[in-house]
């Protein structure tokens, strides 16, 4: 069964029932007149056998004493048969010996005798029937009566029409009313769960209308919107808690990260001013030491001057030392000012700048991408880099140092490289810190700060710096920045 | 077959018209459809109990005065049988016993004496057949008549009732003439 449009359970109870119905009837008013045909052509052939039996046994005298008048007479008696229409006698060597016809001219009798039997010719049945005496064959009667088979399935095909037609109208009424048992629990809860669906109302509940599987139906249902409305319960009670944590977490990270931000201010501001006021007594140092080598360097023997040197030198490291460290504080301190800032034009200002009296190294820029930052703090890095790189490559013949820099991803990356010194990989965790160094100070001069700087603006920029090296081959450092912060 | 026989018999005697043995083929005709007819009457016609004592004792059918008759008889009777008992025919001349025949027939060459043949048969289960004018006034039971080129015959009861012979319904059905009261 093909249903074209999608059919309610009502209407699909409905066709099922009156499909039944039609099925259940054909079949049995099939077998009804099947029955009944059978029978009405049995005993027909049956009940003119009958006759034609007590025909020969009329007519055997007449046959036997050759009376055709008197079988004739026999034979008129036919009459009162309606449904015979025509009937004859043989003679036993096959002539016509007396015969009867209900339409006088119409008939056309056979011309000889055939064996016995019958057969049905159109819409008659044709039988012949031998006459037998005393083990003699007197003749042959031949019946012709009407077969009235297929008036019969007429009549009965217009019956069963009527008959199917009221069974289907009683079928539609009695199911329409009855199916309501079915149909009305399952439409009830297809109802509930719609609204359930549409509104989110775990709280609705389907009405139990009867005791079969419907009713199961219904209290599974009515369980789970139980268990779904208990569930969504939980979730958003757990939602609600778990939203009252991150409230309180973020209180408490913001009150840390003041904390935090307050320490590092005080820290910060702290070695601003240790290194600010360090810076004078220092001077003192190195402003007496002046004096006292500018006039008294004559009275002093030649230790004396050589102390007075190594004084004069310290209290200058010590002064470096302090301005790197301040160098450095201030990068933590400073807000940055960010803008677009041409790293080809930043590189090469710093190039030219360190390489004016050491014109030993070559140093070849490629091609930089621009970038965004704040351009002081920018111009710092480059500035760190390069010289790092001309201090521990200056050792070599040809000091050979490489600047580059493409895009890559939502970065801008940039890198330094040189074919100096290099460093230990071991190391790497210390390259990066403050005054921490390498190698030492009488190898290579400087306060062990550069890295650190570079490392804490590219931070501040929200990016990241690395270095990759070996003793002897070189280094190279790189930095990248993001393109959104 | 044997109506097939008779009037086989009778359309040869038709169709001989101009033949010098015109009289004698009609004779042989007559007696051929007479034989086979007097062999069916014994289907029709029903003997008193006591008239067969045994299945074996056969079915006798005397024959005075038509010894033709008598030979076309005992052609077509030849294997035959009437209620089981095999047929036999017998001719029978003047002064013969008439005892255990069921059926006698007197033909016309006798016609003159019938009374005195038929009077030992009187009571007699006995089917009494004659082919003589008037002849059931001296008590025959069945006598043969030509109607046309056809054989009849009439019927008369009294005789056959008195002899405890019950004639069937359908026999007289096909008679001629049925004399049912005394004559």
């Amino acid at each position: 069964m093909t249903l074209g449009a999608p059919l309610s359970i009502r209407k699909k109870l409905l066709a099922v029932v009156l499909l039944t119905t039609l099925v259940a009837l054909v079949v049995a008013l099939g077998a009804i007149v099947g029955y009944d045909l059978r029978s009405y052509h049995r005993s027909l052939i049956s009940d003119m056998t009958t006759q034609a039996e007590l025909l020969g046994r009329t007519i055997a005298p007449a046959l036997a004493f050759d009376d055709a008048k008197v079988a004739a007479e026999n034979l008129g008696l036919l009459k009162f048969r309606p449904q015979i229409q025509s009937a004859a006698i043989y003679t036993a060597r096959g002539r016509l010996f007396a015969s009867f016809a209900r339409e006088k001219d119409a008939e056309a009798f056979p011309k000889l005798p055939e064996n016995d039997g019958q057969r049905i010719e159109g819409q008659d049945l044709i039988l012949f029937k031998r006459i037998v005496s005393e083990g003699d064959i007197l003749g042959t009667v031949y019946l012709r009566a009407d077969y009235e088979l297929y008036q019969r399935v007429l009549d009965y095909l217009g019956i069963a029409a009527v008959v199917m037609i009221a069974a289907l109208l009683a079928a539609l009424a009695t199911s329409a009313r009855l199916q309501r048992l079915i149909t009305d629990p399952i439409v009830s809860i297809a109802g509930i769960a719609r609204e359930v669906v549409e509104g989110r109302d775990y709280s609705r509940r389907a009405k139990k209308m009867s005791t079969d599987e419907v009713g199961t139906l219904v209290d599974s249902f009515n369980g789970m919107l139980t268990e779904i409305e208990r569930r969504t319960q939980e979730l958003e009670a757990s939602n609600r808690e778990v939203s009252r944590l991150n409230t309180e977490l973020e209180g408490r990270v913001q009150e840390r990260t003041a904390q935090l931000e307050s320490a590092n201010r005080e820290l910060e501001s702290f070695s601003y001013s240790v290194s600010h006021d360090l810076r004078a007594p220092l001077r003192a140092i190195d402003g007496y030491a002046l004096m006292l080598e500018e006039d008294y360097a004559a009275r002093l023997d030649d230790e004396g001057r050589r102390l007075l040197g190594v004084v004069r030198e310290s209290s200058g490291q010590m002064a470096r030392l302090i301005d790197d460290l301040l160098a450095f504080s201030q990068v933590g301190r400073k807000s940055l000012s960010r803008g677009q800032v041409d790293m080809a034009v930043l590189a090469r200002e710093v190039v030219s700048d360190l390489t004016r009296e050491k014109s030993v190294a070559r140093v070849e820029v490629g091609e930089l991408p621009a970038a965004e930052g704040d351009r002081p703090l920018l111009k710092q890095v480059w500035s760190n880099l390069v010289s790092n790189a001309l201090k521990y490559s200056g050792k070599r013949e040809l000091p050979l140092i490489q600047i580059g820099g493409r895009v890559e991803g939502r970065e801008w990356i940039y890198w330094v490289r040189d074919n100096g010194t290099g460093f230990d990989m071991r190391y790497y965790s210390k390259l990066f810190g403050v005054f921490q160094r390498l190698h030492r100070a009488e190898e290579f001069e400087g306060t062990g700060v550069g890295l650190a700087i570079v490392q804490r603006i590219v931070l501040r920029h929200g990016g990241r710096v690395w270095a990759e090296g070996a003793i002897g081959e070189g280094a190279c450092f790189r930095f990248a920045l993001p393109m959104e912060v | 077959m044997l109506p097939a026989f008779a009037l086989a018999a009778l359309l040869v005697a038709g169709g001989a018209g101009e033949c010098a043995a015109q009289a004698d083929e009609a004779q042989a005709a007559e007696y051929r459809v007479k034989a086979a007819f007097l062999y069916k009457f014994g289907s029709f016609v029903e003997w008193p109990p006591d008239a067969f004592a045994r299945p074996e004792i056969p079915f006798v059918i005397g024959v005075i005065g038509a010894d033709e008759l008598a030979d076309e008889l005992a052609q077509v009777v030849a294997g035959r049988s009437v209620s089981g008992h095999p047929i036999t025919v017998r001719k029978l001349r003047r002064g013969s016993s008439l005892a255990g025949l069921q059926v006698l027939f007197i033909g016309r060459a006798d016609g003159g004496r019938l009374a005195e043949i038929l009077a030992p048969a009187k009571g007699q289960p006995m089917l009494t057949v004659t082919e003589s004018e008037g002849a059931l006034a001296h008590g025959s039971v069945i006598n043969f008549v030509v109607v046309g080129d056809k054989v009849r015959f009439d019927v008369a009861l009294p005789p056959a009732e008195l002899g405890n012979l019950k004639i069937s319904a359908r026999l007289l059905a096909v008679a001629r003439r049925v004399i049912a009261g005394p004559t």
